[in-house]
């Protein structure tokens, strides 16, 4: 017939109530961080994507390159194409510095990962070029 | 192999005054049956049709003809009428506990009333007192009214089935705020489970967007590479930007006629660009429009060429 003491009942629903007090709590700041973890993480991989996309991206940076290297304003330029894998190096010996503006224009007006280049003057109206492009 | 032996228990009377009638050894389960002396009993015809209902009403009936003190009731239907009980749980208790009666020994408790229905005589509880059945009702008068008297001999009775449940705790708090306030912690508790039910849900699905991120980017395996490779490309993306901010602004330097721009060149991340034509008089005109665009830079001049370094 010995019963349970209802202060020692209440005692113990208001422990469970307080550890699960304390367990929401803990269960909320993980959900609150993992939100937060997710909203940087999702910022980081757009923001990667676009950068990768843009200096990373092998065949984007070769097909926007040789659409560049076809434009018949460039032909009189000689330029001598040196085709890597990680890279590609572009030069002329000499070219009319109206050709080399318009390269250049083109060139830096895209984003190229430019890991070298030399533009020196020859004359009044000739310059040579050396460049060399990453990705 | 599965023999169920009978399981008898060895019944107990007590009383406030005298001793305990009955054979009890600490350790064995027993029934005790109350003498009137410690309930308040009332035999009353009530327009109702259940016990239930009858017991709803049995504070208000015996409201007026109690002592103070902190009651619980019982009822039982009795042919045509019903046998009212109050009693104090805490009081019996420890009727029972100075009688020498562990707690955990006990098996039921009734009362005399119930267990002596059918008695003609009277029944001596000790030297002084009997309990005799007067209109339906047990009472304990003094033995010298009774002429036709016998010893109680307890255990030849056969015990009813009406008992009642003690509360050992019922002085502490009323059965009814106890369920009230144990409902509210079960219901806060419950609540609190789905909470963290739900929250842990929503964490999972935040993890597996997550994953689901990894994979539409084609993101690294861990965090610290991606941050690494972001790393890298944001620092190949600011050194573009300053390198053709650089170009522009040495192509939009004001030059004298006899200055010219002889050489650009970029290598190992820094800019070099030679300028012919300057001499000590005007370079530093030259590199004040560098100073006025707060660039950090290196100069030399040497046979009228300027050099300038600027780091990307």
């Amino acid at each position: 017939m010995n019963q349970v003491n209802p202060l020692h009942i209440g005692g113990l629903l208001l422990t469970i109530s307080i550890y699960l007090c304390f367990q929401l709590g803990a269960v909320k700041e993980g959900l609150r961080e993992a939100k937060q973890e997710y909203a940087t993480s999702e910022a980081l991989a757009v923001d990667l994507s676009a950068l990768k996309n843009v200096y990373a991206n092998k065949k984007k940076v070769q097909s926007s390159l040789e659409h560049i290297l076809r434009q018949p304003s460039l032909r009189e330029a000689h330029l001598s194409v040196n085709r890597g894998d990680k890279f590609i190096k572009i030069t002329s010996k000499e070219m009319s510095t109206r050709t080399l503006n318009i390269f250049m224009n083109k060139i830096l007006n895209t984003s190229y990962n430019i890991t070298a280049m030399k533009i020196k003057k020859l004359s009044e109206r000739k310059a040579s070029l050396k460049m060399e492009i990453q990705w | 192999m599965f023999t169920r032996f009978k399981h008898t228990t060895n019944v107990l009377f007590v009383d406030t005054i005298s001793s305990v009638i009955g054979e009890y050894k600490k350790g064995e389960k027993v029934d005790i049956v109350l003498s009137p002396k410690v309930y308040w009993v009332k035999k009353m015809s009530l327009p109702v049709k259940s016990v239930r209902e009858v017991k709803k009403l049995l504070p208000s009936i015996f409201e007026d003809s109690l002592p103070d003190g902190n009651y619980s009731y019982t009822a039982y239907k009795d042919k045509d009428e019903y046998m009212l009980f109050a009693y104090e749980d805490k009081k019996i208790l420890d009727l029972i506990s100075q009688k020498g009666i562990a707690h955990a020994d006990i098996a039921s408790v009734h009362f005399a009333q119930s267990e002596f229905e059918a008695v003609e005589n009277g029944l001596e509880i000790n030297e002084e007192e009997s309990i005799y059945l007067k209109d339906g009702l047990l009472l304990v008068v003094p033995t010298i009214w009774l002429e036709n008297r016998y010893p109680l001999e307890i255990n030849n009775i056969k015990l009813s089935k009406h008992t009642i449940r003690l509360q050992q705790f019922g002085h502490i708090v009323d059965k009814k705020s106890l369920y009230t306030v144990g409902a509210v912690f079960i219901a806060l508790i419950v609540i609190l489970i789905v909470e963290i039910f739900v929250a842990s849900s929503k964490q999972d699905r935040v993890l597996e967007s997550k994953d689901a991120l990894f994979s539409k980017y084609d993101l690294q395996a861990t965090m610290f590479q991606n941050r690494s490779t972001h790393q890298k490309y944001s620092t190949i993306h600011q050194r573009q930007t300053k390198l053709r901010e650089m170009i522009a602004l040495c192509l939009d330097l004001h030059l004298q006629s006899s200055q010219k721009i002889k050489l650009i060149e970029y290598k190992n991340k820094v800019l070099y660009v030679v300028i012919d034509g300057v001499t000590k008089q005007n370079h530093e005109k030259l590199l004040a429009q560098l100073d006025a665009k707060n660039i950090v830079y290196k100069s030399a001049l040497k046979n009228s060429s300027l050099k300038i370094e600027v780091s990307l």
